[in-house]
């Protein structure tokens, strides 16, 4: 780099989190979609910025893992100094894949260079080929759509986010469906576009290109990498229900290797923090008809968890009468759609939870606060915030990645934790996290009643063992640690740093989805899966822990299983090849 | 399935009268059947000659599965440090934890154990599909769930208005509707009280936002219970659990029967753990046993069965319980790790970490309360010995909670270690009362299982009977178990031979097989007539209350591994 370009590109604090485009484009047209790279291969930064660097259309962001030439969005949510990339893997070019011993990568307050440029953008192509893909081919297919029976299905459970709405009304024709009455724009677009993007048949790698195979062939080759494999890793299944999440636990357990769960880059600090403090909980009902406070740190479920503001917080209930009767906070480090629903914004410096929750925790007990400023925050409001806590009646706090992923990490959930455990001397408070996936909490609910573990568990000595830095997912890859993956209903590719994907290019990997993950470019077995809530029933966990029954609306496509059965039938192919059938 | 002859076994089983006869069990079809039925010849024989044979043992009251269980999980990994077995694969799946097991170690030691059918107390219902999830993955054992129904809504609303006809339709499409066994108070009316003000209650407080008290609740519920003629009626937990003081409460609750109506002949309420609601003094320094009290009123009260939550010196616990209001107030007494749920519209749990220590002086007065109960009654049909697993203690120190019961010696080796101020204080030490194994085998066979009302196939070794078998290498003609101790926990710790529903799944300890049982529920029937009304006061309900639809909270039959009905007729009238 040339001397003009250093004082050129001026150094900045990257976040990266969710927006309603990235899911809406990702379950309308596929990751692999124009619509999607518009909506993830794009970085915003704030005004001042902009025109401080002499931007015009694109920047060069870059640090020590990776460089990427992004579209640039003027944003004035986004402070000064800071810039937003959506999750994707554009953003995890850059993301830090040290854990820290947590099993959480970076994803959030990474450091990074920003400088304007001439450059092409980077394609996902070109991100890929960086990583090492095996092959870049995809067969998407749409399934086959057979207009004739109209019916409509009532009290449609929605298999996107934790929230797990389960009012939607759902009408088909045929198998195909025509209107999602109820769901938010995510729900809309996965239900109506359901059968787009497929993976219909299942395929096998064969000298560098994918070759079609039948269903039994591809569970074969899967069972003998399984078997073969030393220590495999199998990962993904918040996407899908229990029961393959119990099977994917006996998978582990059979071949002496891992299962985690996505948690272990979402909420897994979160469950760190359980383990040394406890929690207090709650249900989505006792909020509605008790809470009178409801505090959103580090989230944003107007775009993440679409519906949950309406259920929660604007629904009347017996004790307290819908929003007027509650007061809303948003914390967060940058101005959000939600914190525009708040009637105290606290806008927080990036990856300063940790001292923000220590002032509250101190304002509560009435120690005094020396510091003018607490975080970027004015002393005065910190003391604000925590007399609104401790003088309400019954205060909620819900909490997201913001959280869970940036400076302390899992000590920042053990900070708010302890907040709340303090403030119940005062009045009743309760806190919990927003999942993501619909079934994330159900990935953790098996696992801990399978192996005591919520997840990240290991076992290499025929008994479960959760080593978090070691055996987590993150960790595992990045130091190359498996020797093959099994990839279920998740697009690692997609969600980790740069060098845990590379690792996948050079281990054989399985990868069971309904469709085309980009995780499928480093794929050496791709076995489709019916969609849970759409074609299959199943059960999984509301993120307030709450189990609830998905539906059947329309038959799989021909010749596709529910993840269930590809995963019972695996499991009894892995046992025939290790000789441990019963 | 193959035919087993079990020849000249010793053999205990008080619901046939039958008490160490030396005798031979057919077993077929998973069945147990007349010698003549199996062919002896091609029969796999099994000689039991010297060896005590029970039926499987059942427990009636340990946390076995659900979302308390699980969250108890995730806050204790160091409960699975060092506790871990590794898989035999494909007999045995790996095994991890003391206090909260995972669902493999569950089955497995109870079936080590030679128990084959156990119930889980207490599931709220709205998270009850979880609880289901993990006793479908609980190897080997047969269980039931009983439904937390004390601090529901629309049960309150309904007490509140008086339909005692609606009440009971109401409490009869829960049961069926979550596919539970019978109806659990825990605290009464102290959930709603811990959601709405942040404390407990006492038995005739009044409930906030209502105008009843936790008496009221006992009562209707009982009344309900009794309209519905459930097998097992009342499961309670009494109010004021854990504060020195309670024994009166305990002595009121138990009074409460005089005032249910009572339309059948089995016993009217169980209260559960009755250790932790047997506490004399008015602090925790003056704390004293109540058993003796607590003895007394049962003797003056037919209808009431307990069971004895006895604290095991010397072992971890994690406390967990649906009285949400107590476990706040015992983290502030052990100030560490706490879980605090609360569940809209039903009920809401506390757990927290917690150690029995011998020197301690609270410690022993707890563990001899239960003791003391068990022996001045003396009655092995109404007193029936748990510990409240994982609260009071592990259930895999069964055999050394029996070793009390059965062995005056026993108990004296222990209160060698134990807290001389609070022993001073206790009758125990001079108690000489020693139950024998057919008592034993009443308490942990016979009684809990007519308790459940499952007594026809459960619980004894008669024809027709689930063949749930355990043999125990104990020699009851050579080793007498009060004086000899020590071999009786050895050899009732680790059958020597267990049967579950026809197959052997455990030999010399260990096991060889890994099966899974059924899951019993209840499903009382409701009048024509009074399902329009219910149907519209649930639909009105739900609407308000609730932030699930009706149709996920029902449970569907297929949704379970193994699932028996148990069709009632109630007398609910139209």
């Amino acid at each position: 780099m040339s001397k003009t370009e250093l004082e050129k590109a001026k150094a900045f604090v990257l976040n990266t989190g969710r927006s309603l485009m990235q899911g809406i484009s990702m379950e309308e047209e596929s990751k692999w979609s124009k619509k999607y790279f518009d909506a993830v291969a794009v970085v915003e930064m704030n005004p001042i910025d902009i025109s401080s660097l002499g931007v015009r259309d694109r920047v060069k962001v870059y640090n020590e893992h990776g460089s990427i030439v992004l579209r640039v969005k003027p944003s004035n949510n986004v402070p000064p100094g800071t810039i937003f990339i959506p999750m994707g893997p554009w953003a995890n070019m850059l993301t830090d894949p040290e854990t820290d011993g947590t099993g959480m990568p970076r994803l959030k307050g990474v450091n990074v260079f920003v400088e304007p440029t001439d450059e092409p953008l980077t394609k996902l192509i070109d991100l890929l080929k960086a990583l090492g893909a095996k092959q870049l081919e995809v067969y998407m297919e749409d399934a086959p759509l057979k207009t004739g029976d109209k019916k409509v299905v009532e009290n449609v459970v929605c298999p996107f986010c934790g929230d797990l709405c389960d009012h939607l009304t759902i009408e088909v024709d045929g198998n195909k469906v025509v209107r999602n009455i109820g769901g938010c724009a995510i729900s809309s677009a996965k239900f109506l576009n359901y059968h787009r993007h497929r993976i219909l048949r299942p395929y096998i790698r064969e000298q560098g290109r994918l070759v079609e195979v039948d269903l039994d062939k591809a569970i074969d080759a899967a069972a003998d990498i399984l078997a073969e494999s030393k220590y495999p890793l199998i990962f993904g299944l918040a996407s899908t229900d229990v029961e393959t999440n119990r099977y994917a636990v006996e998978l582990a357990e059979l071949t002496h290797g891992v299962v985690d769960n996505t948690s272990v880059f979402c909420h897994g600090p979160t469950a760190l923090a359980v383990q040394e403090v406890g929690a207090v909980r709650y249900t989505f009902g006792v909020a509605v008809h008790l809470a009178d406070l409801v505090i959103f740190w580090g989230c944003n479920p107007l775009e993440a968890h679409p519906n949950h503001v309406a259920r929660v917080v604007m629904r009347e209930g017996r004790f307290v009468r819908g929003r007027k009767e509650r007061k809303i906070v948003v914390v967060d480090a940058r101005r959000t759609p939600t914190a525009n629903l708040a009637d105290l914004f606290i806008q927080i410096e990036p990856g300063r939870d940790y001292e923000l929750l220590t002032a509250l925790r101190m304002a509560i007990r009435d120690l005094d606060i020396e510091a003018p400023t607490v975080a970027g925050v004015p002393r005065d409001k910190v003391v604000e915030l925590a007399e609104m806590m401790r003088t309400t009646k019954y205060g909620v706090i819900f909490f997201g990645l913001g959280l869970t992923m940036t400076g302390a990490k899992y000590k920042n959930i053990v900070a708010a934790i302890k907040l709340v455990q303090e403030l119940n001397e005062w009045t009743k408070f309760g806190i919990l996290p927003m999942r993501g996936h619909y079934n994330v909490a159900g990935s953790n609910q098996v696992s801990l009643w399978t192996t005591g573990y919520p997840y990240a568990v290991d076992y290499a000595r025929g008994f479960p063992r959760m080593i978090i830095g070691m055996t987590s997912a993150t960790d595992l890859l990045s130091n190359g640690d498996v020797d093959a993956a099994l990839i279920i209903a998740s697009d690692p590719v997609a969600h980790l740093p740069r060098k845990a994907v590379e690792h996948l290019s050079k281990i054989p990997v399985i990868v069971i989805d309904a469709k085309w993950s980009l995780t499928t470019a480093f794929a050496d077995v791709i076995i489709p899966g019916a969609y849970v809530g759409i074609e299959c029933e199943g059960s999984a966990y509301r993120l307030d822990e709450v189990p609830i029954r998905l539906k059947k609306v329309v038959d799989p496509p021909p010749c596709i299983l529910c993840d269930s059965e590809v995963l019972r039938k695996l499991v009894e192919k892995v046992k025939a090849k290790k000789g441990v059938s019963s | 399935m193959s035919e087993i002859l079990i020849k000249n076994g010793i053999v205990f089983d008080p619901l046939n009268g039958i008490n160490g006869e030396t005798l031979d069990i057919a077993v077929k079809n998973g069945k147990i059947v007349d010698l003549s039925q199996i062919n002896p010849s091609t029969a796999l024989v099994i000689d039991a000659k010297g060896k005590v044979v029970m039926p499987g043992g059942i427990d009636i009251h340990s946390h076995i599965a659900g979302a308390k269980v699980n969250i108890g999980r995730l806050m204790r990994p160091e409960d699975h440090y060092l506790t871990n077995k590794p898989h035999k694969l494909p007999i045995r799946r790996a095994e991890t934890g003391l206090t909260v097991p995972n669902v493999f170690r569950i089955g497995y030691d109870y079936a080590r154990m030679g128990y084959t059918l156990v119930v889980e107390p207490a599931t709220p219902p709205i998270k009850t599909r979880h609880t289901h999830e993990e006793l479908d993955d609980i190897p080997i054992i047969d269980k039931a769930a009983f439904l937390l129904v004390d601090s529901n809504w629309l049960a309150l609303d309904l007490i509140t208005m008086g339909s005692r006809e609606l009440l009971a339709s109401y409490l009869a499409w829960l049961l069926s509707t979550t596919k539970t066994y019978s109806l659990k108070l825990v605290d009464p009316g102290s959930d709603i009280t811990w959601v709405l003000t942040g404390r407990g209650i006492d038995i005739d407080d009044q409930i906030p936002a209502y105008n009843i008290t936790p008496r009221d609740i006992i009562r209707e519920m009982g009344y309900a219970a009794q309209l519905l003629d459930l097998p097992h009626k009342l499961h309670i937990h009494c109010n004021r659990l854990g504060y020195p003081g309670n024994y009166l409460t305990t002595i009121k609750t138990m009074d409460i029967t005089k005032d249910i109506p009572r339309l059948s002949d089995t016993p009217v309420l169980h209260v559960t753990h009755v250790q932790f609601t047997g506490y004399k003094g008015d602090c925790w320094s003056t704390l004293e046993s109540g058993g003796e009290d607590i003895a007394k009123t049962l003797r003056a009260n037919p209808h009431v069965t307990l069971d004895l939550g006895q604290v095991i010196l010397g072992r971890p616990s994690t406390t967990m319980t649906a009285d949400a209001p107590f476990e706040y107030v015992l983290y502030h007494l052990t100030r560490w790790k706490w879980v605090n749920a609360d569940t809209e519209v039903e009920s809401a749990a506390g757990i927290v970490p917690y150690a029995y220590k011998k020197r301690s002086y609270v410690n022993t007065i707890q563990w001899v309360i239960g003791l003391e109960i068990a022996l001045l009654t003396s009655d092995p049909w109404r007193v029936i010995p748990t510990t409240d697993h994982p609260n009071a203690g592990p259930f895999k120190d069964y055999p050394v909670m029996f070793s009390w019961l059965i062995s005056r010696r026993a108990r004296e080796e222990l209160m060698k270690e134990v807290n001389q101020r609070a022993l001073r204080k206790a009758v125990l030490p001079a108690l000489e009362t020693e139950f024998t194994l057919y008592d034993l085998a009443i308490m942990t066979r016979a009684a809990p299982a007519k308790l459940l009302g499952l007594g026809k196939f459960k619980g004894h070794l008669g024809i027709g009977a689930d063949a749930d078998i355990a043999i125990y290498d104990l020699n009851p003609k050579e080793v007498d178990p009060s004086r000899e101790y020590e071999k009786f926990v050895k050899s009732f710790k680790r059958a020597w031979l267990v049967i579950k529903g026809g197959e052997i799944v455990v030999k010399e300890g260990e096991i060889v097989k890994t099966v899974y049982g059924k899951t019993y529920y209840a499903e009382p029937e409701i009048p024509v007539e009074l399902k329009k009304e219910l149907e519209a006061f649930l639909a009105k309900k739900f609407k308000e209350y609730y932030s699930i639809t009706k149709d996920s909270f029902i449970i569907r039959e297929h949704e379970l591994r193994n699932p028996v009905k148990i069709p009632l007729e109630t007398r609910i009238k139209g």
